[in-house]
C-alpha cells in the first residue's frame, strides 16, 4: 500500500472509531455511570441511521422518502426515534434488576431488525435505503473523507464534554451513588427511577446519532449492514477494555478495539476461501473470548474510572 | 466448666471493629439473654460465635475447644445451631422440608430428630405439609427453631426470636425455649424487649458500645437501677 | 376454519412449540433463581446441543438415541463454562456474569458455525406426513416431543420434590443465607444446577431441530420467548415455566390472526413487556431480581 492509500486507510478508519466512540459514550452513560445493561445497542444504532436516511434521501419508488430534508434535521430526528423507543422500554424495566432491561433490549433489537426487513414501504426492505446525502460529498474523495473525519471529531468531542459536564455535576454524583448501591437507590426511590430514565434515553440517543454519522458517511443502509449481535457486542468490549465509567476510556477502547477488528479482517479476507469462512467465525469466538479475559485480568479496564475529587490513576 | 466460654473477643464485619472486648459464659442447661440499646453490639456478640465475623482479639471457646475462627458449617457440626432474626426459615418449602433441610449434614434415621422436634412443637404437626411462608409470624419462628433442633445442637442460638410478634407470640416463644432448655439444650439469645426476657432467662448480659457493662441473674438486673435506667426505659 | 383445522394447524403446533420452550424456560428460571442472573447462553447452548446430537446421527445414531448423550455432553460443557467464565465472577455484582453469559453465548454459536457451518440443516431427510388419529393430525416426532418434555418435567418435579440434593437447590433458591447455614454445599449446588441446565438446553434445542430445522441462529433466536415464558410463569417456579411456555408457544402460533406472519417473533416480547407491567412476580408468583 502506498502512502497516500495508507493516508486513505487512515482517515477511513478514524471516522468508524469516531463513530463507535459515540456509541460507546452512549454505553458508558448507560452502564459506565448508570449501571444499566443495553443489550440492544444495534437496535438504537439502526433506528437512528433509518430515520435520518429516510428524512433526507433522494426519492426512491417503493418506500417512504424523499423528504430530501436538510441534514441536521436528520441527525435530530435520529437521536428523536432512538430516545422514543428507549423511553417505554425503561420506563417498564427499569424498576427492576438490570438483567430484566438486558432481556428487553435484545427484544427490542430483534423487532427492530423484523420491522426494517418486514416494512419494505418504510425502509424498503431488504434492498435498504440509497441516495443518502453526505456533508461535503460533492468534493473529491480524500477532502471529502477529511471533512467528514472533522464534523465526526467534532461531535464526539462535543458528546464527551457534555458527557465529561453531566458526570462532575450533582446529577453524575447522584447517579454513581444509586449505581453503587442499590440499597440505596431503593430509599430514593422515585427519583432514582427519573434519573435512570434520563440515563437511559440519553445514551440511546447518542447511539441514534451514531447510527445517523454512520448512514451519511456510507451512503446507504440496507438490513445485512448491521450484524445486531456482533455489532452491540463490539460495543461493550470497546467500553469494558476501554474503563467503563471513564469516558476518555470509552473512546480510546472504541478506537483499540476497532483496529483490531479491522485489521483481523484483513488478514482473514487474505486466507484461501476454503478456510475464509471458518476464520470469520473464528474472529467472533476470539472477541467473546476477550470479553471474558478483560473482564478476569483487567476489569477496571485501561483507564480506570477516576472519582471526581480523588487524584487520577498512575 | 461452661460450655461457651467467649472471653474479651473484639472484632467487627470489616476493616473496623464493633465488638471491643465482650466476654460471655453459657453454662449447661441454661437460657443467658444479652440485651442492650440499639448499636450495642448484641447480634453481632452472637454472630462471633457462630464464625460469622471477623474475629481479632480473644478467644471462644465451646466444650472443652477452642472454635475461634472456625467456618460456620463445622462449628454447626460440633454442635452449635443459629438461628437468625429474620429470613430464618425456607418460606416455599414445607414445614417438614425445612426440618429436613435443618438435619442436611445428618444421614441415616432421621424419625427419633423429627419426634423430638415435633414433640416440641405439637401446633406443627398439623400443619407439616403447609408452606412455612404461609404459617404465622410466632409459627414460623417455631419453624425457625425447629430447623436448627433438628442437628440435636448442643447450644442454640437465637437472635431476636421475638421480634415483631404479638405479646401472646413473645410469651409462647419463651415458654419454648424453656422446654428446648429442659431437653437438654443451652441457650444464648439476644432480645430486644429487654425487661420480659430478663424476667424469664436464667442469666444475662448488658452490652453497650461494644462491650460488657453488667452482668449477673435476670432477677438481680431487673433489680439493678442503673440498669433499669439506662437501657430498660425506667 | 373449521375447529378441527384450528385444532391441527394453530393449537397443536403451539402446544408442541410451547413444551420445546418450557423445557428452556425450566433452564433459564433454575439459573434465575438459584444462581440469580439471566443467563444468555441459554439459547445458543441448545444449539450446541442440537448440533451435537447432529453429528451422532451423522455417525449413525437414531435421533431420538442421539438425545441423551447431546444432553450429557452439554452438562459437561455447561459445568465447564461455570468453571471457567461464571465461577470467578460470583464476588462481583450478578450483572457482570450476565455480561460474560452473553460473551459465552458468543463463542458457542462461533464454535458452532466453525464446526457445522451456517448452511441450516436436518436430521432426517423427507417430508413426513402425519398420521390421523380421529381427525388429529400429528407426527411421530410431536408425539415424541411431548412425550420427553412430560418425562422430563415429571422426572424434574419429583427430583426436586423428594430428592436430598433437589431439595438442596430448592432451598439454596429459596434462601441462599439460611441454606448455607444448614450446611449446603454452594458449589455442589451450583454444579448440580448447570449439569441440569445444559441437558435441558440440549433437549430443548434438539426438540427444535427435529421439529423445524437447524441452523447457527437457532438458539438465540429463541432466548426472548424462552425468557418471556420464565418470566411469565414466575422465576424460579418450574410449573411456572411450563406454564409460560405453552401460553408463548399458543400465543406465537396464534399471533398470526391478528399479526402479519413475519411479527410471530415479537409475540413473546410483547408478553414479556406486558407481564413485567402487571404482575412482575409471573402468573404462579416467583421471585423478581
Amino acid at each position: 500500500m502506498d502512502l497516500l492509500g495508507l493516508a486513505n486507510y487512515a482517515v477511513f478508519m478514524g471516522i468508524l472509531i469516531g463513530i463507535y466512540a459515540l456509541l460507546a459514550l452512549g454505553l458508558n452513560i448507560q452502564w459506565g455511570f448508570t449501571g444499566l445493561f443495553n443489550a440492544g445497542i444495534a437496535g438504537f444504532f439502526a433506528v437512528g441511521a433509518y430515520a435520518s436516511a429516510i428524512l433526507t434521501s433522494l426519492p426512491a419508488s417503493g418506500r417512504l422518502g424523499g423528504y430530501e430534508l436538510p441534514l441536521v434535521v436528520g441527525w435530530l430526528a435520529a437521536m428523536a426515534a432512538a430516545a422514543a423507543i428507549a423511553w417505554p422500554i425503561g420506563k417498564v424495566c427499569l424498576r427492576f434488576r438490570s438483567d430484566y432491561l438486558a432481556i428487553a433490549t435484545i427484544g427490542i433489537a430483534e423487532i427492530i431488525r423484523l420491522v426494517i426487513r418486514t416494512e419494505g414501504w418504510l425502509t424498503g426492505g431488504v434492498r435498504g435505503v440509497t441516495g443518502v446525502p453526505r456533508p461535503f460529498g460533492d468534493l473529491d474523495y480524500m477532502p471529502s473523507q477529511v471533512a467528514y473525519l472533522a464534523i465526526v471529531a467534532t461531535l464526539v468531542l462535543v458528546a464527551y464534554l457534555l458527557v465529561e459536564r453531566q458526570v462532575r455535576s450533582p446529577w453524575g454524583r447522584m447517579m454513581r451513588a444509586i449505581r453503587d448501591n442499590e440499597l440505596a437507590a431503593a430509599a430514593m426511590g422515585k427519583q432514582v427511577e427519573a434519573r435512570r430514565l434520563q440515563a437511559f434515553v440519553f445514551g440511546s440517543a447518542l447511539m441514534g446519532l451514531a447510527g445517523a454519522l454512520f448512514v451519511h458517511f456510507n451512503r446507504s443502509i440496507t438490513p445485512e449492514a448491521i450484524d445486531p449481535m456482533i455489532a452491540t457486542f463490539l460495543i461493550w468490549i470497546m467500553l469494558i477494555l476501554g474503563g467503563s465509567g471513564n469516558n476518555r476510556g470509552a473512546i480510546l477502547g472504541a478506537a483499540v478495539i476497532w483496529i483490531i477488528w479491522s485489521v483481523s479482517e484483513l488478514l482473514t479476507d487474505r486466507l484461501p476461501t476454503e478456510i475464509a469462512v471458518q476464520a470469520k467465525y473464528a474472529r467472533v469466538f476470539i472477541i467473546g473470548l476477550t470479553l471474558q479475559l478483560v473482564l478476569r485480568f483487567r476489569p477496571e479496564g485501561i483507564l480506570p474510572e477516576r472519582q471526581p475529587g480523588s487524584p487520577p490513576h498512575r | 466448666m461452661a460450655l461457651l466460654d467467649m472471653r474479651a473477643v473484639r472484632g467487627g464485619y470489616g476493616d473496623a471493629d464493633i465488638l471491643h472486648g465482650v466476654s460471655i459464659t453459657v453454662g449447661e442447661r441454661e437460657i443467658v439473654v444479652i440485651v442492650g440499646p440499639n448499636g450495642a453490639g448484641k447480634s453481632t456478640a452472637m454472630k462471633a460465635v457462630f464464625g460469622l465475623l471477623k474475629v481479632r482479639g480473644g478467644s471462644i471457646v465451646f466444650d472443652g475447644e477452642d472454635i475461634t475462627a472456625w467456618a460456620p458449617d463445622r462449628i454447626v457440626q460440633r454442635g452449635i445451631c443459629y438461628v437468625p432474626q429474620v429470613d430464618n426459615v425456607f418460606r416455599e418449602m414445607t414445614v417438614h422440608e425445612n426440618f429436613e433441610m435443618g438435619a442436611f449434614l445428618r444421614r441415616g434415621d432421621l424419625s427419633a430428630a423429627f419426634d423430638r422436634v415435633y414433640g416440641l412443637f405439637p401446633d406443627l404437626k398439623a400443619k407439616r405439609k403447609n408452606l412455612a411462608g404461609d404459617l404465622s409470624g410466632g409459627q414460623r419462628q417455631m419453624v425457625a427453631m425447629g430447623r436448627a433442633l433438628m442437628l440435636d445442637p448442643k447450644l442454640l442460638l437465637l437472635d431476636e426470636p421475638t421480634a415483631g410478634l404479638s405479646p401472646k407470640y413473645m410469651e409462647q416463644i419463651f415458654q419454648i425455649t424453656r422446654d428446648v432448655r429442659d431437653a437438654g439444650v443451652s441457650i444464648l439469645l439476644v432480645e430486644q424487649h429487654a425487661k420480659q426476657a430478663l424476667a424469664f432467662c436464667d442469666r444475662g448480659y448488658v452490652l453497650a458500645t461494644g462491650a460488657n457493662r453488667h452482668e449477673g441473674t435476670g432477677q438481680a438486673l431487673l433489680a439493678d437501677r442503673e440498669v433499669a435506667e439506662m437501657f430498660l426505659g425506667g | 376454519m373449521s375447529f378441527m383445522d384450528f385444532l391441527n394447524f394453530h393449537l397443536v403446533p403451539g402446544i408442541v412449540l410451547g413444551s420445546v420452550y418450557a423445557v428452556g424456560a425450566i433452564g433459564i428460571t433454575l439459573v434465575f433463581g438459584i444462581l440469580r442472573f439471566a443467563h444468555f447462553a441459554h439459547g445458543d447452548m441448545a444449539t450446541l446441543g442440537a448440533f451435537i446430537a447432529l453429528a451422532l446421527v451423522t455417525a449413525g445414531l437414531t435421533p431420538w438415541t442421539a438425545l441423551p448423550i447431546a444432553m450429557a455432553a452439554v452438562a459437561v460443557v455447561a459445568i465447564g463454562v461455570d468453571k471457567l467464565f461464571y465461577d470467578y465472577l460470583k464476588v462481583r455484582p450478578k450483572i457482570m456474569t450476565v455480561m460474560a453469559s452473553l460473551g459465552v453465548a458468543l463463542m458457542l454459536r462461533a464454535v458452532v458455525q466453525v464446526v457445522f457451518g451456517v448452511d441450516p440443516r436436518t436430521y432426517a431427510t423427507g417430508i413426513v406426513r402425519p398420521d390421523d388419529y380421529f381427525g388429529l393430525l400429528l407426527r411421530d416426532r410431536e408425539l415424541y416431543t411431548l412425550a420427553a418434555v412430560v418425562l422430563i418435567v415429571v422426572g424434574l418435579t419429583l427430583f426436586l420434590r423428594h430428592s436430598r440434593w433437589g431439595k438442596a437447590m430448592r432451598a439454596m433458591s429459596d434462601n441462599p443465607d439460611l441454606a448455607r447455614l444448614s450446611g449446603v454445599d454452594n458449589r455442589k449446588v451450583t454444579m448440580l444446577t448447570w449439569a441440569i441446565v445444559g441437558a435441558l438446553c440440549a433437549a430443548s434445542g434438539f426438540m427444535l431441530g427435529i421439529n423445524n430445522e437447524l441452523h447457527s441462529m437457532m438458539g438465540w433466536q429463541v432466548l426472548l420467548p424462552m425468557f418471556a415464558a420464565a418470566i411469565l410463569g414466575g422465576v424460579g417456579r418450574v410449573e411456572g415455566a411450563v406454564l409460560g411456555g405453552l401460553i408463548v408457544g399458543i400465543a406465537e402460533e396464534l399471533s398470526i390472526f391478528i399479526l402479519p406472519a413475519q411479527y410471530k417473533a415479537a409475540t413473546a416480547f410483547v408478553l414479556l413487556l406486558l407481564i413485567l407491567l402487571v404482575r412482575p412476580r409471573g402468573l404462579l408468583n416467583g421471585k423478581v431480581l
